[in-house]
């Protein structure tokens, strides 16, 4: 934890920056959210800053109509992709394959957060601000209108959404894997699929067969939960 | 200084409501606005680190309050509040 001594709630800076106060979002957004926790770390401090939502679009191969932050600073250039799932889809909300194809076409720092574990959010933007040339984080953004659930429980699900591997927290630093919050002991995937309305119609076995291709896929990048 | 103006560029805005699926629902949830019980109040600050909107204001004596202009009525303070300190009231 000494990592994360620096931000103590308390000593974060007081000030809004980036759109936080003007934004035009829902009630609850996590997009929101998580852009003005990033605002919290980069402050004032950057020459350019750009937000977009490209369509569908073919950024590192992977397909995605999500939402997209660029802020630089510097020489140091980080695309923030703000993921909060438009496309919909059982597959959509557990494969996330954007993260691994940045880092096989060798961008520098890698990285998946969410605004539920703001500080572990907070460190990964100060290290992508260190990083000589381009980084990309990938925000997870739960989205009450999109996915249906009460306002109040963004936070909680973005727990979920890691506590059951569907999102493992990981940065990857020059090809080298390592996670940076190790879930001891994994939820079942139905109580954050459950969680949102929209997967209210999906059939029983969609959703065991989900849990099966996150559990996959976090093996493949971390071994044994 | 100079980044002020870089800054209006910004809009953070969003596809999703506009989509079919999404729920309807009305916002600000009945206008309701969180309130502190400062008596078992420990000011660790978790509220102000949740709310998207910015709008968890800390006081000068380390208690808070919320700006009402800006509060969206999301009530993620009052989930996620270790204490169960927050409550949402609502405003006439």
């Amino acid at each position: 934890m000494d990592k994360y001594s620096l931000f103590v709630p308390n000593f974060l800076p007081s000030g809004e920056y980036l759109a936080a106060p003007s934004n035009k979002t829902c009630v609850g957004c996590g997009v929101s959210l998580a852009v003005r926790q990033i605002g919290k770390v980069v402050e004032n401090f950057f020459d350019d800053v750009a937000f977009a939502r490209p369509g569908k679009d073919d950024l590192f191969k992977g397909k995605t109509d999500a939402a997209f932050l660029k802020i630089k600073k510097g020489d140091s250039e980080v695309l923030f992709c703000l993921d909060d799932e438009p496309a919909g889809g059982v597959d959509n909300a557990v494969k996330k394959p954007m993260p691994v194809s940045a880092v096989e076409q060798g961008v520098k720092y890698v990285a998946t957060a969410c605004p539920s574990y703001p500080f572990d959010l907070m460190n990964k933007v100060q290290m992508a601000l260190k990083v000589s040339g381009k980084s990309y984080i990938h925000v997870l953004c739960p989205c009450p209108a999109g996915w249906q659930f009460n306002t109040e429980n963004t936070v909680k699900v973005g727990f979920k959404a890691v506590e059951s591997l569907a999102f493992p927290l990981y940065e990857v630093v020059e090809g080298t894997y390592k996670l940076t919050n190790k879930t001891v002991k994994p939820r079942q995937i139905a109580e954050y699929l459950g969680a949102q309305e929209r997967f209210s119609n999906v059939k029983e076995e969609e959703i065991t067969a989900a849990g099966a291709a996150a559990q996959e896929e976090y093996q493949k990048l971390f071994g044994a939960a | 200084m100079e980044s002020t103006a870089k800054l209006s560029k910004v809009t953070i805005d969003c596809s999703a409501v506009a989509k079919s699926d999404a729920k309807p629902y009305t916002p600000g949830a009945g206008g309701s606005v969180p309130e502190w019980e400062k008596d078992r109040c420990i000011r660790c600050g978790i509220c102000y680190v949740y709310c998207p909107t910015g709008s968890v204001v800390r006081l000068g004596d380390g208690f808070f309050e919320a700006d009402k202009k800006t509060c969206s009525s999301c009530g993620i303070c009052h989930r996620e509040c270790w204490l169960g300190v927050i409550s949402m009231v609502e405003e006439e």
